[in-house]
């Protein structure tokens, strides 16, 4: 982990309802930047390197169907978890992803979605 | 009876020897060393050469810097070093500009511990919801990455099969340093990562392979991001990535990531390999790049080295 103040900088999405897991990426190279778990179990380098992926894979679409839209969040819903992927900062260098697993029982994923929004907003320049 | 073969003994004499005659040996020495170092807690600089020459810096047994001819560093530009915020006392205080956060020490080594400046006067706006009021600034967040980015790009360059390591310095101090130090062990999982990732990417691209711009793709049904504009404009007659970097001032693992995803939306080709048609669902199985698949890679590799 590259940020050892993990717990302060993810702290907002903590709040989440439900919240599992939270990571921030360097989406371009897949390095884990800091990460928080609230469930053992849950391995976050190999949770952000899926999640960088599927970033990746979006992005070469993206690319190739050239609609002029940008890739704002990934929603995953699994049996027992959502998996909620958001770039903290579209475009721009380095490209920060944001990874939230949360548990599917407990979580409302649009207010999960709305806090996720909010908190990569409130990121200043 | 022993139960090691003769065959089986005699490599291992060779490779406690020579150990540049196995896969990895002299990077994996190297590792060793930086163990050590870290177990030591060792304070100052290991110079390294090789294919490039550089140097690790270590503060309290954990890496604060590094830097190696082949990647780009911080100190070799004053812009880099003013976008980070991060300038060496000297060169500060005749430029004018504030010291970094944290960078309180003349050999600046002292005064490290922490994130210092991360939640800083930059702080962000409250979170509906949370209890925090305020947040990290990303500019503090980029900055700090983008002196991490550049250190273990070095550090992923220097431990090559072809470095070796000289005498330890106790004395030298970095030019500029992370707020808050690396531990060895995490450096050496990113570094084994990357070279996974590499090892996926070799088939099709290496950081110096030279890449051209694929006229035939030149059109307006692409879209790319400004980063990838940005290194598609420097490509121009042919560009190695880490030209590339250099260049640009980016990692050279990053950029070489990017000129092949670059590759596989058929925007760069690499002269006298047949040009991508169908992008990566064309290419073999073993030549698409998976984070994913690198961390597994990675993580069997340490079961390996650990029942070794």
């Amino acid at each position: 982990m590259i940020l050892p103040e993990a717990d302060e900088l993810l702290a907002p999405v903590m709040a989440i309802e439900g919240f599992r897991l939270g990571c921030l990426i360097d989406g371009s190279t897949g390095m884990v930047l800091a990460s928080l778990e609230n469930q053992d179990g849950l391995a976050s380098s190999t949770a952000a390197a899926g999640a960088a992926d599927v970033i990746n894979v979006l992005t070469l679409l993206n690319g190739r169907l050239a609609t002029g839209e940008n890739l704002e969040d990934v929603m995953v819903t699994f049996s027992d978890s959502f998996f909620m992927v958001r770039p903290v900062r579209r475009d721009q260098e380095p490209q920060i992803l944001l990874l939230v697993i949360a548990d599917r029982q407990r979580t409302n994923l649009a207010m999960a979605r709305r806090l996720i929004r909010d908190f990569c907003a409130s990121f200043t320049s | 009876m022993s139960q090691v073969t003769r065959r089986t003994r005699v490599r291992q004499l060779a490779d406690s020897v020579w150990p540049g005659r196995t896969v990895d040996g002299y990077a994996n020495l190297i590792a060793a060393r930086l163990r050590k170092l870290a177990a030591a807690e060792s304070t100052g600089m290991l110079p390294v050469s090789g294919r490039g020459d550089g140097s690790i810096y270590f503060r309290g047994g954990q890496v604060v810097y590094a830097e190696s001819s082949r990647t780009p560093t911080p100190v070799r530009s004053e812009r880099g070093l003013a976008a980070l915020g991060l300038v060496p006392a000297a060169v500060g205080a005749q430029a004018g500009h504030a010291r970094p956060a944290g960078y309180a020490g003349s050999n600046g080594l002292n005064g490290l511990n922490g994130l210092n400046g991360l939640n800083g006067s930059a702080a962000g706006a409250r979170v509906p919801g949370t209890e925090v009021a305020t947040l990290p600034s990303l500019g503090r967040l980029t900055d700090v990455l983008a002196l991490t980015e550049q250190t273990i790009d070095a550090i992923t360059d220097l431990l090559s099969s072809e470095s070796r390591y000289a005498k330890f310095r106790p004395s030298e101090a970095p030019p500029i340093a992370r707020p808050s130090p690396l531990p060895v062990g995490a450096v050496l999982a990113e570094v084994e990562r990357r070279r996974q990732i590499l090892r996926q990417l070799g088939p099709v691209i290496t950081a110096d392979t030279p890449v051209v711009r694929d006229a035939a793709r030149d059109s307006p049904s692409f879209q790319v991001s400004a980063p990838q504009w940005a290194l598609l404009v420097r490509v121009g007659e042919g560009a190695t990535p880490r030209a590339l970097a250099m260049t640009l001032d980016r990692s050279v693992f990053g950029t070489t990531i990017k000129a092949y995803r670059l590759l596989a939306l058929g925007l760069l080709a690499v002269p006298g390999r047949p040009p991508v048609t169908g992008g990566p669902a064309a290419w073999p199985a073993g030549d698409v790049m998976s984070f994913l698949r690198a961390v597994s890679d990675a993580n069997s590799g340490d079961e390996r080295g650990s029942d070794a």
